[in-house]
């Protein structure tokens, strides 16, 4: 079943789109890399894909319009992992984590029930921050931040994840350990209107090799248009990359392994 | 660092939270009895409470407390410290939401020209002699209310991100461009100058019975309707994008806010005329003492705004007694400085 689907559309921020006549499809249970140059409408995609921006075409979500969807429905089937920004004012690492639940929660005056409290818990256990969860944002390194954002993200408990870049800022344990979980999460589902959902993943990854163990499929950007979508690792071994890159990648990546493996 | 320290505490134990919340409450009571009996006339606090039960019971005053006392602590001084506390607490509320809707500590009714915008409809009608019933505070509330419509859409015309800074810059601007024009009518219509120049620098002066009962109903209703959006503002204090990628209806939600914390800034200038710096000192320091969240912090505020507006108005009637301090220029004396120090002192970390 598709998730999330688009035809022909055009979105950006000003009249001029960044995003030009592009079709998608991601169905249940598939994992998406999302890759291209810098500046080429990766992130403006992500956005698109959880219905963030004002677009011209066709998106309809598990079926359903996306222009006549309430946020809180598109919320509930997909969440998004932004990348890292300023924080203002001063909450704590569970605090934050807590207000990933808004979907979740009992709507109203209420706190926090039982379940929202566990989930909260396992999720920033998922991520390692639980020993941070008393520590302000705002006192928090870039890599412990981005770990908190996740922690979010997953307290939202979607069965679509978006990532925009999650290995940003992490260490290589921490790069290790999130690939680790995004691979047992992907074995899993969600639940959403009362129907068990694959989860299913798409996010912009600058790391070939960590996308490729998580993710099958590999769309790639250039200038705002979809200019590759097939199998991750069949893109490997065509010219693709080095035509989306302008640059001879696969000759690079292979003297970098040749130096490890030495 | 003892601060950070001590607010790290409160953040953490809920109990030390309810305490310091309890303690606020009491505090914010005992100010407000303090600024009432405060004054060149003194009362026992006996006393006091014997007039404060006789008008709450409707049985005659005891024999020992003079007709005079009655009428100067019931008549004057109360209904001037309430007023006083309920527009601080109205402001402070109102800030505390703009700045989680502009996700800047920075922000204000003040700053952002809504109080300067109501004070201008206000004048508009002092001028123009009209009387009708409940015109001030509908046209103030009107007149903020467009005034802070016309700087978002200037910020998004000039500024395609709406940066923050952005908005704050085109809010002063605003601000002393309307300033600019009511100096301009109360120069026009000289015979309105005095009451005009009162209500550009605030005051409480001669506030009864009547101004509690426009501004307690209001400052209640719209607390209330903040305090159901707690969460929501919450989120938007991640911003506008984050807010609707975890299924906040943003346009909804910030609109319904916006007119709900003009209504606040509106209510309270027609009350009281302009008065700065509250809305910006208050929040910050809840924030500072019990966390950002707002469940917490809108009630609190309120608290903390009014026992301060309280305080400021005490300071402004005793100091140069019988002269007056405007109330605008005591607050400002106080809240400048701190503006400059959270400015510069948010600068630094970033």
């Amino acid at each position: 079943m598709s998730l999330i689907e688009i035809k022909y559309l055009s979105a950006g921020y000003t009249k001029t789109p960044v995003l030009k006549d592009i079709s998608l499809t991601v169905s249940e249970g598939e994992a998406v890399m999302i890759g291209g140059p810098n500046g080429a409408g990766k992130t403006t995609l992500l956005r698109v894909m959880a219905a963030l921006l004002p677009f011209e075409g066709e998106m309809t979500l598990e079926d359903k319009d996306a222009s006549h969807m309430k946020r809180r429905d598109i919320a509930s089937l997909i969440a998004l992992m932004p990348q890292t920004q300023e924080m203002y004012f001063s909450y704590t690492v569970s605090q934050a984590v807590m207000l990933g639940r808004y979907v979740r929660m009992r709507r109203g005056l209420y706190g926090p029930s039982a379940e929202d409290k566990e989930t909260v818990d396992r999720v920033m256990n998922d991520c390692g921050v639980y020993e941070l969860r008393h520590r302000l944002l705002s006192e928090l390194s870039g890599g412990q931040l981005q770990r908190a954002l996740l922690a979010r993200t997953f307290a939202q408990q979607t069965p679509v994840v978006l990532l925009d870049e999650p290995g940003n800022n992490l260490d290589i344990k921490f790069r290790a350990e999130l690939t680790e979980y995004l691979e047992t999460w992907m074995e899993g589902t969600t639940e959403y209107n009362g129907k068990k959902i694959k989860n299913t993943l798409a996010g912009v990854f600058h790391d070939l090799g960590e996308a490729a163990r998580l993710c099958r499929r590999g769309v790639f950007v250039k200038d705002g248009k979809i200019v590759s979508d097939m199998d991750l690792k069949e893109s490997f071994n065509s010219k693709v990359l080095n035509e989306v890159y302008d640059f001879d990648v696969i000759s690079y990546k292979r003297t970098e392994s040749a130096f490890w493996n030495s | 660092m003892e601060n950070t320290a001590e607010k790290k505490n409160i953040n953490k134990s809920k109990a030390g939270r309810r305490a310091g919340m309890i303690l606020s409450v009491i505090a914010c009571f005992v100010i407000l009895v303090i600024c009432i009996r405060a004054g060149s006339v003194y009362i026992s606090l006996k006393d006091l409470a014997s007039i404060v039960a006789s008008h709450v019971t409707g049985k005659p005053l005891p024999g020992e407390v003079a007709p005079m006392m009655d009428s100067i602590f019931w008549t004057i001084r109360m209904p001037r410290a309430l007023v006083a506390f309920l527009v601080g607490g109205c402001l402070a509320v109102s800030g505390a939401v703009m700045q989680a809707l502009l996700q800047n500590p920075l922000a204000s009714s003040y700053t952002m020209g809504v109080s300067s915008g109501a004070c201008l409809g206000a004048a508009i009608v002092l001028v123009s002699g009209i009387s009708l019933p409940f015109i001030l505070p509908v046209t103030s509330f009107a007149a903020g209310l467009i005034t802070v419509v016309i700087v978002l859409a200037f910020t998004a015309a000039i500024d395609k991100m709406s940066s923050n800074t952005t908005v704050i810059l085109i809010g002063m601007v605003f601000s002393l461009f309307v300033t600019g024009i009511m100096n301009f009518l109360a120069t026009l219509y000289s015979d309105h100058y005095k009451r005009l120049w009162l209500w550009m620098m605030g005051s409480f002066s001669a506030r009864n019975w009547t101004h509690v009962a426009i501004v307690l109903p209001v400052a209640v209703i719209c607390t209330l309707i903040v305090i159901f959006f707690t969460r929501e503002l919450d989120i938007m204090t991640f911003g506008e994008e984050q807010s609707k990628a975890m299924g906040v209806e943003t346009r909804k939600v910030k609109t319904i806010l916006i007119i709900v914390s003009s209504i606040l800034t509106g209510v309270s200038v027609s009350v009281a005329g302009v008065i700065g710096f509250v809305d910006l000192v208050a929040p910050h320091v809840v924030r500072k003492l019990f966390g950002p969240e707002h469940r917490v912090l809108i009630p609190m505020s309120f608290v903390y705004g009014g026992a301060f507006m309280a305080l400021c108005d005490l300071i402004a009637r005793t100091v140069l007694s019988p002269q007056e301090i405007p109330i605008g220029a005591v607050t400002a004396l106080i809240g400048a400085p701190f503006f400059a120090y959270v400015f510069f002192a948010g600068r630094k970390k970033g």
